[in-house]
Formats: C-alpha cells, sequence, structure tokens
C-alpha cells in the first residue's frame, strides 16, 4: 500500500492531499522524519492545510519537539479563536512537559469554548465544579489520549482502502482500532458503518451509522446510509423516514431528491416524487435518469403531454435510449398526446 | 419491497463497492426495474506491469461480470449502459476511444491509398 501511494505522489507530485496521506502512513509506520518531509510538502503546496499542520503538530509532539509542537497549536489556536481542540491539546502538552498551570488554563479554554470538552473532561474527573483539577491520576489519563490522533487516522486509510479492494473483514479490524483510538470522530463510525452495509451486516451498519448520527447530527450522509440499509432489510418505512431526513440536511444533493423521488414513486405517491425528481433537475439539469424517472411519474399520472415532453427531452441526449423510445412511441400510437 | 426502484438501486450502490471497479466517474439509476449506468467506466486498480491488451481484456471480463451482476439484482429488468468509453455491439464490449482511433487510422489509410 505504502509503494502505491509513493506511486501516486510520484505522478501527482503537487497534490497536497497526496503529501499529506504519504506523511500519514509513514507516521502510522513509524517513518517520522520522512513523515515530517511529506507534512512539510503538503503545507507547502497548501499553506492553509490545517489538517497536515495539526498532524505535523502531532509528529512533533511524538518526536518530543515540545516547542514546535506548541509553536503549531498555538498558531491553530490563533486562527481558530472559537475552537476547543487546539486548546485542549495544548493542555495535553503543557500537562506533558510539566507545565500544570498553563495546562489548566487551556483546558478551561477549551471547556469554555465546547460543551463537548466539558463532559469529556468531566468524565475524566478534570472539571469538577466548575474548576479544572488536575492530579497525577488525571495527568496520566490525560497523557495519552490525543496523541492518537494520527494514529487513528491512520488506520482509518488502512481500512478504506482494505474495503476497496473488498478485504471487509480486515478493514472492519481497522477501522473499529480507528474509532477506539478516538471515539468522538463520527467519520469513523461512519465508515465503519458503510464495510458493514457493504459487507451486508445490516444490523451493525445501523449501529454505527447511528453512533456516527449521535456524534455528529448533522452529518447527512448518514441518514441517507441508514435509509440504504433500511431499504434492503426490506423496511421501507425506516428507510424512506432516513432519506427525508437526508435530504432536509441537505437540500443541495441532487441525488438525495432522486432517491427520495424513488421511495416515492415506489409509494405511488407520484406527485410528491414528480416534485424531488423537479428539485434534482433544478440543481443538476443534466440529471438524466431523473428526467427519465419524471417522464414515467407524469405517464402514471395519465399526464401524457408532460410525460412526452420530459421523453423528447431524453432522446435528444441518448437517441438510442430503446425503453424511452418505446415509451414516446406507445404513447404517440394511443394517441394520448 | 425487492421489485422496487430503491431498493435496486440501494443493491446496486453495495454491489458496486465490492467490484472491482472505479464508480467514481459513473452515475446509475433505476427506471421501473431498468437500471442506467453512465459515465466513464474504469478499474479501480491496474497493475503498473499490465500492458494495453492485457487492460482491455481485463475491461471487458470486468465489463460482463458487472453486468451479469447487475441483472442478477431482484427486480432489474434490463440494463442500459451509456457509458463514454465502453461501447456494447452485438454482444462484444468495443472501446470507443479505439475505435473512433481505428476509423481514424482506415480514414487515414485510404486518403494515403486514393492519394497513391
Amino acid at each position: 500500500m505504502l509503494l502505491e501511494i509513493e506511486e501516486e505522489v510520484r505522478v501527482h507530485p503537487r497534490y497536497a492531499d497526496l503529501q499529506h496521506l504519504l506523511g500519514l502512513v509513514l507516521m502510522g509506520l513509524g517513518e517520522m522524519e520522512k513523515a515530517e518531509s511529506h507534512f512539510l510538502e503538503a503545507l507547502r503546496l497548501n499553506p492553509s492545510y490545517r489538517e497536515a499542520m495539526i498532524n505535523l503538530g502531532f509528529l512533533n509532539a511524538e518526536m518530543g519537539r515540545w516547542e514546535k509542537a506548541e509553536e503549531i497549536f498555538l498558531t491553530d489556536a490563533k486562527r481558530h479563536p472559537r475552537d476547543g481542540f487546539p486548546r485542549h491539546v495544548l493542555g495535553i502538552l503543557y500537562l506533558r512537559a510539566g507545565r500544570l498551570k498553563e495546562g489548566a488554563a487551556r483546558i478551561y479554554q477549551a471547556i469554555q469554548r465546547q460543551s463537548y470538552y466539558r463532559d469529556y473532561y468531566r468524565k475524566k474527573g478534570v472539571w469538577q465544579g466548575g474548576e479544572v483539577h488536575l492530579d497525577q491520576n488525571a495527568e496520566k489519563a490525560l497523557g495519552k489520549i490525543h496523541f492518537s490522533d494520527p494514529y487513528a487516522q491512520f488506520h482509518n486509510f488502512i481500512g478504506l482502502h482494505l474495503a476497496k479492494k473488498g478485504r471487509f473483514a480486515q478493514a472492519v479490524r481497522e477501522l473499529k482500532t480507528a474509532a477506539v483510538l478516538k471515539p468522538d470522530d463520527f467519520v469513523f463510525h461512519a465508515n465503519l458503518g458503510a464495510v458493514y452495509y457493504y459487507q451486508g451486516a445490516y444490523q451493525k451498519a445501523i449501529h454505527q451509522f447511528q453512533r456516527a448520527l449521535k456524534i455528529d447530527p448533522s452529518y447527512g450522509m448518514g441518514y441517507a446510509n441508514l435509509s440504504y440499509v433500511y431499504a434492503l432489510m426490506c423496511r421501507p418505512r425506516e428507510a424512506f423516514r432516513y432519506m427525508k431526513k437526508a435530504v432536509q440536511i441537505n437540500p443541495r444533493y441532487a441525488d438525495l431528491h432522486y432517491n427520495l423521488a424513488l421511495l416515492y414513486s415506489d409509494r405511488k405517491r407520484y406527485k410528491e416524487g414528480a416534485a424531488e425528481l423537479k428539485n434534482a433537475l433544478r440543481i443538476n439539469p443534466n440529471y438524466l435518469f431523473a428526467r427519465i424517472n419524471l417522464g414515467v411519474l407524469y405517464e402514471d399520472q395519465n399526464r401524457w403531454k408532460e410525460a412526452t415532453r420530459e421523453y423528447r427531452k431524453v432522446l435528444l441526449v441518448t437517441p438510442n435510449d430503446e425503453h424511452v423510445r418505446k415509451r414516446l412511441e406507445r404513447i404517440s400510437s394511443t394517441g394520448k398526446r | 419491497m425487492l421489485k422496487e426502484d430503491f431498493t435496486i438501486q440501494s443493491n446496486l450502490r453495495r454491489m458496486l463497492v465490492r467490484t472491482s471497479i472505479n464508480y467514481s466517474k459513473m452515475d446509475f439509476g433505476t427506471v421501473k426495474g431498468v437500471v442506467y449506468i453512465r459515465g466513464i467506466f474504469q478499474l479501480s486498480y491496474i497493475s503498473p506491469n499490465a500492458d494495453e491488451d492485457e487492460l482491455k481484456d481485463l475491461t471487458v471480463k470486468t465489463l460482463h461480470a458487472f453486468e451479469k451482476k447487475v441483472r442478477n439484482i431482484p427486480g432489474v429488468s434490463d440494463v442500459m449502459f451509456q457509458l463514454l468509453n465502453w461501447r456494447k455491439e452485438r454482444g462484444h464490449w468495443v472501446p470507443i476511444e479505439v475505435r473512433k482511433k481505428e476509423e481514424k487510422d482506415e480514414k487515414d489509410e485510404n486518403k494515403t491509398a486514393s492519394g497513391l
């Protein structure tokens, strides 16, 4: 896999994403200096690449270069004044360096900015009665936490790579490791859910998508994925409910409107189906399937003129579509036009 | 339920991931059991040592296997491929670019012949 990514980087040396990815994989394999050079290259290509910057910070921390790591996270904190994350990492960095007062101050700032960190530190016994309390146990518990971030990403990447190759059991193992290393990241649960879905383990897929949605309720594709899974479980009511929710959250995704239209159409709710197809076509006027489905829905409602119009538009793009041609001929021959 | 278009879509989505097809440049839709597949057909992994003929053979085999799999999805009555780079002619898959190139070569040959 490393060879594959190295080859891709060789072919596309100016892709910051690829440079970052290679850095991440090398870091996961313990090749810290090589990893550093690729993170730096990613940042040279795209100076505002936050993920690469954060992983470079973690890499420096891993290598015991506290000052460099501190500098990176201080810069990130300045750039993102409302984000608790860099303050949280700085807190842990200071604790590790024995700078307890500064550590407590940063943890306090993280808690002030995001309620997630309040719950997080409360569970660790650090946030008590509106104050940060640091004792030896807390220091020990916190010490390990966030340096696992890049490793979680590493396992996530390996998992996705294995899934693409159809090695689902191994992919699940990697993604589970990612989710254990960083349980509060919805992406790992979402990816795990997707792999279970591909594997046919539908209940497990539902569980993971729901976990992802609990962490990030705005993850619209999570609802769409739940809908696909429920459809395969022959539970159309849930499939319908979740696709509706997905469309509510992502109203600009033509594909989701299309899928919702299919669900309406399957339930013979033609008007609502047509409305969703029109939404899909408004977003993407070249969405050919949506136009064919719209024609069929008009046919189902005996709206021959509109059906004819849509089929003609389709045939302008794909004149060899025999199904659409037959539908059009049938309308013409029966004089329904 | 199994014959419904949305279920076919969901099955197709799941099936695509389990193939060696790079589906990032493909779209698919379902209309009353007829599956439409549009876009560019590519394999997701190509051995760096494979030559052009090997790649073509492998792609053709993958296309045949893919079509068979789609037809096996419950509720699918037909599959319409509207690919930009491959076309099915009398049961055989033909790469469109190569075909155009061959036609161009033929034309060039004819021109040269008439020139002679």
